[in-house]
């Protein structure tokens, strides 16, 4: 019986020093002076098929063992609530908006590195602290077998219009791109417009979904006819073995019309990450002209380095107009946009 | 009270030297009056006690700073949200788990009568059958679903379009019944079974035909245990929330879930206090069920029930266990026997699948170990010192059992950060929270196997000079600890299968299986969740045996 009772305590040892073994303090001990440590911690707020691969080539020419949570914008609330604990380094945003919020809230770092220096001052924050990496532009992908382009609205406002109610789909409010989306509309148009906006749009459009991935099935399988997406979805419905009959329309062309919005997704560097060496490391890799070969040619994106071929069917940015906001400013006002959102019912509506 | 002078020197149970009752000081005389008339004159060991009452405080920290936080948001913050958001998410809610309620009485309790009571064929095999849903998480379910009836679907393929739009209200309603009628269905195939024969002939020999019987003697008999399997499905309903995102549906828990992303913590912590009340309404009704249920075992004869031969009901009959079987078992298994075959060839399996699965294994296997420990003393309690603080233990240890994941992750966020950080990002969080979520199963286990306990044998033991701590050791755990192992199997399952509170706390890169069947799924990368879906339900067949002797 008492070896009953040797065994339970022996397990509860092993138990306390699992748990301790895995707590992050057992691996600072590791560490020598200068900070150099093995791993980096990346939170993603981008889908994992968009960033692991740079991550794999990253651990392979480095030999740093990257941890890698993929999930969604509530990562920049994680952010903040851990800013007295900070737990990642980098942070992979689908939008600018969010790094300048972070940036502003202080929590990233400068980065002082000259890699970063190739890409447009446009996308990078003035401390270094976060770079743009590639580019999207928000357009409506549609199904040929089910309209046409002169059938569709040719601006964004259109999307209030009755008649295309139950016929597109768009993203939840709570997805990056559309809060940034929001924020430059709301730049442009004001609050109540913005709002009534959103209101009637929630109102008419047929799928709200999650992500983007699902309205570029949605509209591929003819679920509905179009959908406000990011360019790079359509060019991967292009892709796809089936349902694949797509095309795309750039709105908001016309002589007074205000164009397009572009976004960037990019990095930031987190301060007081545990790993900040090889965050900087990390940083300028994504730089370097491979990766950027990666965004136009794996994920379909607009590579924000000068002189990167890309994919034949994405349009340049020259070639079509594009909303003059920096993106810099969507920052200081992101936190207005999503509580727009929120105000307007869009933030968890899924259907 | 009467107190057993007797043993007024025994009751003194953490070896103080004893006092000469004439000396001490009043205070003290009702204090320890009181403390023996709580106990009903056996107070129990301290150290179990302490033990029991750490555990519960652990439980309900937590759950309390959620609600502290919610209470505090401010009644401008309030309005702002019964004006938008809570009336909708109420309405979403509450018709959900009304259907889908009714929905696994309907198909449990005629699985149910069919396989226990009439000559159906091949009934011991349906009744294993019967229970099967149990074993496949309803997100893995959805997942099913999705690829044979979603828009670019399997039925989209073979038919051109899709009969059923499997993103609907309709759609969720079907998924969630199909996986879990089978708590209803266990619960009222024990009742039937143990239905004395005598009421239902009598009112036979009244010349009453049988449907009337079934209607007007049997129903009402099987009320409380049908009534305990749809408070179970409803509090399940309520706390889903894998199966629920994947197909596109709004609740409580998942609006929480978006809400966690929103721009403060708080408004999550407001619908959680909402759904915390929903919940204890629940909780409060099965309670008043489960005092209702009375075996119906008067003196005299009990005979076992007759078999109701089908007739020509037989083909039919046949038909409807078919028809549930082939939706809640064998459609699903053979989407993702498919779509793992298809992954085998893609390289599914690879040395980060195995890393998922050890990942799994560990956390749900230090979570099970440290239920097995936490679970004797309140075992140990409950069985031998019954009292008021004891059932208010087991009803704090057992509310955040019902309460869905989703809230205790909120609230272990909180708490981890605010007092805690050397263990924040680590998988502490992890343990934590499958503890506060399936520890009641380790103590109903636990419970289920003390009661055979006599305890004239800690009594004797006592007698002879031993510690009621070492008693309880040496005597009483190595009898009960099989039936402890058992509920800390469960634990270990539903750990394996816990979802929403997994995707909030994990650490940066380290992912369970469960987490990666919901990201591939809702990515549409069926080949990849597929075969982690396929060993999730392996394991979870496991104590299959077990819980259908439970019932």
């Amino acid at each position: 019986m008492t070896s009953k009772l040797k065994i339970f305590t022996f397990l509860a040892l092993i138990l306390t020093l699992v748990v301790a073994g895995c707590s992050p303090q057992a691996n600072d001990a590791s560490n020598d002076e200068e900070g150099e440590t093995d791993e980096l911690v990346v939170y993603s707020a981008r889908k994992e098929q968009f960033v692991k691969p740079l991550v794999d080539k990253f651990e392979e020419e480095s030999g740093v063992k990257v941890k890698l949570m993929a999930a969604d914008e509530a990562l920049v609330n994680k952010i903040l609530e851990e800013k007295n604990n900070p737990q990642a380094d980098i942070f992979f945003s689908n939008d600018t908006g969010a790094l300048e919020y972070l940036r502003i809230e202080d929590a990233l770092a400068p980065n002082d590195s000259d890699k970063i220096q190739v890409i447009d001052e446009k996308y990078r924050a003035d401390d270094g602290s976060w770079v743009g990496l590639s580019a999207r532009s928000r357009i409506f992908m549609y199904n040929k077998d089910l309209t046409s382009e002169k059938d569709l609205p040719q601006t964004l406002w259109d999307l209030t219009d009755s008649k295309y109610k139950g016929k597109f789909a768009i993203t939840r409010g709570g997805n990056g791109s559309m809060v940034a989306h929001v924020a430059a509309l709301r730049a442009e148009w004001g609050d109540e417009k913005t709002k009534e906006w959103i209101e009637k749009v929630k109102e008419n459009a047929a799928i709200i979904t999650e992500g983007h991935g699902d309205i570029r099935q949605a509209v591929g399988a003819g679920e509905v006819e179009f959908g406000l997406v990011n360019n790079y979805y359509f060019h991967q419905q292009l892709d796809e073995p089936k349902d694949n009959n797509v095309d795309a329309v750039y709105p908001d062309q016309g002589k007074d019309d205000m164009g397009i919005f572009v976004n960037a997704a990019g990095v930031g560097l987190i301060k007081g990450g545990p790993n900040q060496a090889n965050a900087k490391k990390f940083i300028d890799f994504l730089t370097e002209d491979e990766q950027q070969k990666i965004f136009s040619f794996e994920s379909k994106e607009i590579p924000l380095v000068e002189g990167i071929e890309t994919t034949s069917e994405a349009k340049p940015l020259s070639e079509y107009k594009v909303m003059d906001m920096p993106l810099k400013e969507i920052g200081p006002v992101w936190l207005d946009a999503k509580k727009l959102i929120e105000e307007a019912g869009l933030d968890l509506e899924v259907k | 009270m009467t107190e057993p002078t007797l043993n007024a020197e025994q009751t003194n149970q953490w070896n103080k030297p004893p006092q000469g009752q004439a000396r001490k000081p009043f205070l003290l005389r009702a204090m320890s009056r009181f403390w023996q008339s709580l106990w009903h004159g056996k107070p129990p060991n301290l150290l179990i006690l302490l033990l029991s009452m750490l555990t519960a405080l652990i439980m309900v920290i937590p759950i309390l700073y959620v609600v502290v936080q919610g209470w505090g948001a401010g009644t401008e913050r309030w309005i702002q949200l019964w004006d938008s958001r809570i009336p909708g998410l109420l309405w979403n809610t509450l018709s959900l788990t009304a259907v889908v309620t009714a929905g696994t009485i309907l198909i449990g309790v005629t699985f149910a009568f069919l396989v226990v009571r009439t000559d159906l064929p091949g009934r011991k095999w349906w009744r294993l059958i019967g229970a099967l849903p149990l074993v496949i998480p309803p997100y893995v379910g959805a997942m099913a679903y999705i690829i044979i009836f979603g828009p670019t679907g399997w039925v989209r393929d073979w038919f051109g379009s899709s009969p059923v739009q499997i993103y609907s209200f309709w759609g969720v309603v079907m998924v969630m019944t199909m996986f879990t009628y089978p708590y209803v269905y266990l619960i009222t195939a024990a009742s039937l079974g143990r239905l004395n024969a005598n009421l239902e002939e009598a009112a036979l020999s009244c010349g009453q035909r049988y449907r009337q019987v079934f209607l007007k003697v049997v129903l009402p008999l099987l009320r409380p245990a049908v009534g305990a399997g749809a408070i179970l499905v409803s509090l399940y309903v309520l706390s889903d929330f894998g199966a629920i995102s994947i197909m596109r549906y709004t609740t409580f828990t998942a609006a929480i879930y978006y809400q966690m992303g929103s721009f403060d913590r708080v408004s999550a912590a407001m619908l959680s206090v909402v759904l915390i009340a929903v919940t204890l309404i629940f909780l409060w009704m099965e309670w008043r069920t489960r005092k209702n249920i009375r075996y119906s075992q008067q003196g005299g004869t009990y005979r076992r029930p007759l078999t109701i031969p089908l007739g020509r009901w037989k083909p039919l009959a046949l038909a409807f266990v078919f028809l549930v079987s082939l939706t809640g078992v064998f459609l699903p298994l053979a989407v993702l026997i498919y779509w793992s075959l298809l992954g085998l060839q893609n390289g599914a399996i690879d040395a980060s699948f195995w890393e998922y699965t050890v990942n799994s294994l560990v956390v749900s296997g230090i979570a099970a170990l440290l239920s097995v420990i936490l679970a004797m003393p309140l075992v140990y309690l409950k069985a031998r010192n019954p009292s008021l603080l004891t059932s208010l233990l087991e009803k704090v240890v057992y509310s955040s059992y019902a309460l869905p994941g989703v809230i205790v992750s909120l609230g272990i966020v909180f708490v981890f950060n605010q007092y805690l950080p050397m263990f924040y990002g680590t998988i502490a969080l992890l343990v934590t929270a499958y503890i506060m979520r399936f520890l009641p199963q380790a103590t109903q286990a636990g419970e289920a196997a003390i009661s055979l306990v006599s305890p004239r044998l800690d009594e004797a033991a006592q007698s002879l000079g031993h510690s009621p701590w070492k008693s309880m050791l040496k005597i009483t755990l190595p009898m009960v600890l099989p039936g402890v192992l058992a509920g800390a199997a469960l634990v270990f399952v539903s750990s394996m299968k816990e979802l929403p509170a997994t995707l909030l706390l994990r650490p940066a890169g380290y992912d369970t299986l469960a987490v990666r069947i919901w990201i591939q799924a809702s990515e549409g990368f069926y080949h990849l969740a597929a075969p982690a879906a396929l060993l999730v339900i392996l394991v979870s067949i496991l104590p299959l045996r077990w819980i259908l002797n439970k019932y």
